[in-house]
């Protein structure tokens, strides 16, 4: 029987940040097993947006660590990264106000928001319309990264470390004895392990619930557009912070384009037509050539989402050697790097290293002491 | 093209949209992708205007030939809507009382 040191359930970003982090501090046998094909869970489904101005310490803690670790891939594995921004738009004096606000809250907390004038957007923004412009706030922190470069270069890169990954093998079952782990069991065999790390986002209740855990995580559909593709037409991710719409230029080009939609909890996964009408309606109005762009293609995905939009994150103590990382609430892309090098310090030295973390445990729902964040958006 | 010299390279391309050529689908073979829904998200075949309808079937051939598996084993990757590509503005004329 194959025996490794670590497991890892869910070969999407963060299962393979954590593998990388892993493998990178040398923690011996290492394996990714997916059901699926990497990144087809949410990863592939994400825009890519990656930004540290939220409103909770936790949250602010992670994504500066997070940014600091993209940048490093960036440089080392040569991953699609930029700190292109995110910039909000507003068009109402109300909205505006609440931007400035936001920046308070975002200054208070070392994130370097500001407000922005209509040259500024201008420049960093040659094709959005700002007749209606009101307010802009500009996080230059903020920045965007490829899903299918990063999935397919932590991939290559955990891969030439020696990590294992069997992709199109389900894991059936967590295997314990007295509370203590001890392995799984997959479609085509049973695997030992010291640590299994649980990283299968939305699907996160197929293999806890037999464990009688309770992640307190919520599947909600949410859904994107992208275009056909373009030269430059705005660097930042951009916000409509009246719909909290948004809308990326990839590097490809294309602009991948999300807004929010009332949507039920555990929901499937299906088109949605009324969420096409919305996106083009409400960009539209910043972006008046769009109407006449082709779209090529629509996609629902799931974001986790956790009662206060933060992640759970670490050891889970009913079960010794069992970790957990999901519920990111449509921030799990832009929380992979931290999120690898997290989980990777709990398990080597049972510390998150980052002292904020020690928050997002799954025991902060038993003790009731939820986090409190303000800034959620599309 | 016009007049320009060429340079002997030849390329043999799988994905015209995307300029895929047969050697990236050998490279990334190589490096343990094999799956349609994979190749075509690392190498964006079929990701173009075209959306698939002329370089999936070749892929499909291609890699069956290429990895000894028959075609019809070698799934196909999700079609996603619009099944081709459409004006945005056709989205607006969508009617719906509450959204």
């Amino acid at each position: 029987m194959m025996r490794y040191e670590t497991i890892i359930i869910g070969g999407g970003i963060t299962g393979l940040a954590t593998a990388f982090s892993l493998a990178n501090k040398g923690a011996g046998k290492v394996v990714v097993l997916e059901r699926n094909y990497l990144g087809s869970g949410s990863t592939f489904r994400s825009a890519g947006g990656i930004r540290a101005s939220f409103t909770s310490k936790e949250h602010i803690a992670l994504m500066k660590r997070s940014i600091e670790l993209w940048g490093k891939l960036a440089s080392e594995l040569s991953i699609k990264y930029a700190r292109s921004g995110y910039l909000w738009l507003s068009s109402t004096e109300k909205g505006f106000e609440k931007l400035k606000a936001y920046m308070k809250l975002h200054n208070e907390s070392g994130v370097p928001t500001r407000i922005v004038e209509e040259d500024f957007v201008k420049q960093v923004a040659p094709h959005v319309d700002t007749s209606r412009l009101v307010g802009a706030l500009f996080d230059p922190l903020a920045g965007k990264a490829s899903p299918f470069d990063t999935i397919y270069k932590l991939y290559a890169a955990a891969r030439s470390l020696g990590v294992e990954f069997r992709t199109e093998e389900n894991v059936e079952e967590i295997i314990t004895h007295q509370s203590v782990v001890q392995g799984v069991r997959t479609s085509n065999q049973r695997l030992e392990a010291e640590n299994v790390v649980v990283a299968t986002g939305a699907y996160v209740h197929e293999l806890l619930k037999p464990l009688s855990v309770d992640p307190h995580v919520e599947p909600i559909p949410h859904y994107a557009a992208i275009t056909e593709e373009f030269g430059r037409l705005f660097d930042p991710l951009i916000i409509d912070f009246e719909s909290g719409a948004y809308a990326v230029q990839t590097f490809h080009g294309n602009v991948i384009m999300g807004v929010e939609t009332p949507e039920k909890p555990y929901s499937s996964l299906e088109v949605s037509i009324k969420f096409l009408y919305k996106v083009v309606k409400e960009w539209s109005k910043w972006l008046p050539w769009l109407p006449e762009v082709n779209i090529l293609r629509h996609w629902p995905g799931y974001y986790e989402v956790t009662p206060d939009h933060h992640p759970v994150l670490g050891p889970v103590n009913k079960y010794e050697g069992l970790y957990v990382a999901t519920g990111f609430s449509g921030h799990g892309f832009m929380m992979g790097p931290v999120t690898g090098e997290i989980i990777a310090n709990w398990i080597l030295r049972g510390d998150p290293g980052i002292p904020e973390a020690r928050n997002l445990t799954l025991e902060r729902f038993e003790s009731g002491k939820l986090i409190q964040e303000l800034a959620v958006i599309g | 093209m016009g007049g320009e010299k060429h340079t002997g390279e030849v390329k043999a391309y799988i994905c015209m949209c995307e300029k895929v050529t047969l050697e990236d689908v050998d490279k990334a073979l190589k490096e343990g992708i094999r799956d349609l829904e994979s190749l075509k998200r690392k190498l964006r075949i079929g990701m173009g205007p075209c959306q698939g309808r002329f370089c999936i079937p070749a892929l499909i051939s291609y890699v069956s030939r290429k990895l000894g598996v028959p075609p019809e084993k070698l799934a196909y990757p999700i079609v996603r809507p619009p099944l081709e590509p459409v004006p945005a503005k056709l989205f607006l004329q969508v009617k719906y009382d509450e959204i």
